[in-house]
């Protein structure tokens, strides 16, 4: 058969074929296809799936299954992009890979032709262990795919008590979806703390009273002996610590395994170990064979360990960056950096970046507890190597993975990132800051209009029609002309916002210390001395400005939409801008009450919308907290399942509200009965 | 109705957005749970995630992402539920100038 294929590879007209085959539609897959496409818009694009639904939202799936979100809000991608972007797609399940003959064995006796090919086949969900004792019970469920979470939804409406198994973050999400529906959970994990690969002591112990003050009962260094059935269906779960918890759902968390059998049913050896092992391009050891997403296993800059990351954010960029490699576009090489991992373990904000708990010997550790949070920050040499954080809020993930993957240095924020305050717009746009006020200052730019003239007569705020790009079709003339000035401005990368510069803070300027010159200002150390020339050919530009400030009313908001920021921000105090131009810029008033955080609703920062709408603080008040002991005290037949004595003492469930009601409207059926029998 | 997108730090008068790779690389993160949508006091279409990411930095605004868009007064209400810390204020942000530039939608 195959040699067959091999022999007719060079007319791809007899069989199928396309320039760019992708295997599996998850997240990755269709990442790279929608990439791929944008990058080559001729060559013809391809995704074979078993899978026989769109793309979907996978982190979501447990507000799905909790009834949060409908299925239509669960969708990756508008519907039909796979259509708008001439994705052409294939339902079938890919047997083998013939490299030597550039094509794919399919299910049912087909080959497939490919020039570049993508294995995105995603994870499987681990599970328990094939030799368990009633592993097949009806009622025992392993979470993975959209399937999985339909079951539970199903079911979801017949259970009182339930026990997850697992030690991660999916296990957490589960434990607390479940107790958002109002179910007993008996949480078992089999370690002595939560994540100990990413978590130290402290941080999961802080993870597992929050667990158990939500109402769940958690039992650590806990494992499953067998699971119990009547007639077939799931009655209860025996542990290795001779307790048997009665329970009519039994959800396996156990973590996923990449699916890497195609990389055995390969005519060459395509090196796998615990996932496909790519490069940072994503290539295979088999040439144009590519792997991303869950499949694929990176290597960590910092370890130099191949691991998977099985993570969303970790899969579309890895989608984007093999799009890129497989288009023949050389856009996307900079790597990936450090792991990254952010998630929500009920109310706690849980952040890892980099390896925070590998860093033991050469770096300094510095941890922060108190106020319901916990941070651990490893330092080497003023560059942050590992950050771990655990909170109320979230703090700017993304921001600190660049602080790591740049290796820029904390020194000025090193309390900042330990209190969890690190502000990332500012400190990022502060350094550009620095680059623009040392052109201000170094530079020819003169001071033409003292600035403290007319501050508090002139009016702070500026209708925003009037000024707006769009006021008047010369106003937009100009304001293109001002975007073009500030694209090819030679010194700075940066843009620098002449107009308001010059005018405001030509004299003010030397209060800022530490100027960083514009070309490298990623890299540079704040306290460099600058010593950049400004062009002079632009000096005849900037010496009207206070008439150029106000002929060309937005490049500020040109500014923005082209990744720089304005600079005249942080220099002059608002009362001194001779104008405000627009909306993203316009001054409150002075004396306006607000807080550090500065937005409207921080009255309500103890995250209002939530609270009203989850009722998790009902569980909370009315659940008193669950000890291992408590619950083996508990009379037998008051966990027992019988509606009349849980829905006796059990909290009052929380009322929902659904996005539409049309899809799972029997869900408020269901509740209305229980209540009432 | 728009003039709240100030944000203000206690010592410097700063109102900072994310730079345009900022606002793309949080699209690419965001997994889609609707936490910001369902925080959100000014949305009232019905808009979905997918649409609104996909419209946020390129191509053209739909007729109900346009409104969310003006209708969005920058209150960071739906920054703090984020399970992964992503500001969907500036995205917001993103989308606002967009829409400005070409019209506000109309």
């Amino acid at each position: 058969m195959s040699s067959g294929l091999t022999g007719q590879n060079d007319k791809l007209s007899t069989i199928d074929s396309a320039d760019i085959v992708i295997i599996g539609n998850g997240i990755a897959g269709q990442t790279a296809a929608i990439e791929a496409r944008r990058l080559a818009p001729d060559k013809s694009i391809v995704m074979i799936t078993e899978q026989n639904h769109p793309t979907i939202n996978t982190p979501a799936l447990k507000q799905f299954a909790i009834g949060k979100l409908t299925r239509e809000q669960l969708l990756a991608f508008p519907a039909g992009t796979e259509r708008a972007q001439r994705i052409h797609v294939v339902n079938a399940r890919v047997k083998e890979i013939h490299v030597q003959g550039n094509y794919v064995y399919l299910a049912g006796g087909r080959g497939f032709g490919y020039r570049s090919l993508l294995i995105a086949t995603g994870s499987a969900p681990t599970g328990l262990p094939a030799s368990l004792p009633g592993r097949d019970f009806d009622g025992v469920l392993t979470l993975h795919r959209l399937n999985d979470y339909l079951d539970l939804r199903r079911r979801l409406s017949g259970v009182d008590e339930a026990v997850v198994i697992g030690g991660g973050p999916h296990a957490v999400e589960t434990v607390m979806s479940l107790l958002y529906w109002g179910v007993d959970v008996h949480w078992l994990i089999r370690s002595e703390t939560f994540l100990p690969r990413m978590l130290d002591r402290p941080a999961s112990d802080m993870v597992i009273e929050r667990i158990r003050r939500a109402g769940a009962s958690v039992y650590t260094e806990t494992e499953v002996m067998g699971i119990v059935g009547r007639v077939g269906v799931v009655a209860g779960v025996v542990t290795n610590q001779h307790q048997l918890l009665p329970c009519q759902l039994v959800l396996v968390c156990t973590g996923t395994t990449p699916v890497a059998t195609l990389a055995n049913h390969c005519d060459l050896p395509m090196q796998h170990k615990k996932g496909i092992l790519v490069d940072n391009q994503l290539r295979t050891s088999v040439r144009n064979v590519y792997a991303a997403g869950d499949v694929a296993a990176l290597q960590d800059p910092q370890t130099g360990r191949y691991a998977p990351r099985a993570q969303w954010y970790a899969a579309v960029l890895q989608g984007r960056t093999v799009a890129a490699a497989m288009a023949g576009s050389e856009q996307h090489e900079e790597g990936f950096g450090v792991p990254w991992h952010a998630t929500r373990l009920g109310e706690l904000s849980m952040l890892t970046v980099g390896n925070p708990l590998q860093w033991l010997d050469p770096a300094t550790i510095l941890t922060d507890s108190g106020r319901g949070s916990y941070r651990r920050i490893s330092i080497i040499d003023d560059r942050l190597v590992g950050y771990l954080s655990l909170g109320p809020t979230q703090p700017d993930g993304l921001a600190i993975k660049r602080l790591i993957d740049e290796g820029l240095s904390i020194r000025n924020i090193k309390k900042e990132l330990l209190k969890g305050e690190f502000d990332a717009r500012k400190y990022f746009s502060r350094q550009r800051t620095y680059a623009a006020q040392h052109m201000v200052s170094t530079g020819k730019l003169p001071s033409a209009v003292p600035a403290q003239t007319t501050s508090r007569t002139r009016p702070q705020v500026h209708p925003l029609l009037e000024t707006g790009p769009l006021a008047s079709p010369g106003t937009k003339s100009v304001y293109t002309q001002a975007r073009v000035e500030v694209n090819t401005d030679p010194a700075l990368n940066a843009p620098v916002h002449r107009g308001y510069t010059s005018a405001n803070t030509g004299a003010k300027v030397p209060e800022q210390p530490t100027l960083i010159t514009g070309d490298n200002w990623l890299l540079a150390e704040p306290a460099r001395p600058a010593s950049i020339a400004v062009d002079d050919t632009q000096s005849p530009r900037t010496t009207d400005t206070l008439q150029e400030s106000e002929s060309i009313p937005s490049e500020s908001e040109a500014l923005f939409f082209e990744g720089g920021i304005a600079p005249h921000q942080e220099i002059g105090s608002p009362a001194d801008r001779p104008r405000v131009i627009e909306s993203t810029l316009v001054p409150l008033l002075e004396d306006a009450p607000r807080s550090p955080s500065g937005s409207l609703w921080s009255y309500s920062a103890k995250l209002p919308a939530l609270k009203a709408r989850r009722g998790d603080s009902q569980f909370i008040t009315s659940n008193p907290m669950h000890t291992v002991k408590q619950i083996l005290a508990r009379p037998r037949g008051q966990q027992s399942t019988g509606f009349t004595v849980a829905s006796a003492g059990e909290p009052e469930r929380p009322t929902r509200t659904y996005p539409s009601s049309s899809l799972w409207s029997y869900t408020d059926k269901h509740a209305a009965v229980k209540k009432g029998s | 109705m728009f003039k709240t997108g100030l944000k203000r730090d206690a010592n410097t008068a700063v109102m900072l957005h994310k730079t345009g790779p900022q606002v793309a690389q949080e699209l690419h993160a965001c997994i889609g749970c609707n936490e910001c949508l369902h925080a959100c006091p000014a949305v009232t279409a019905s808009v979905t995630i997918d649409v609104l990411n996909n419209e946020t930095l390129s191509g053209p605004i739909s007729a109900p992402v346009a409104r969310f868009a003006r209708a969005c007064y920058q209150c960071g209400a739906c920054v703090a539920p984020c399970p992964v810390g992503l500001h969907r204020d500036a995205m917001m942000m993103w989308l606002k100038v967009r829409l400005l530039r070409s019209g506000w939608g109309e």
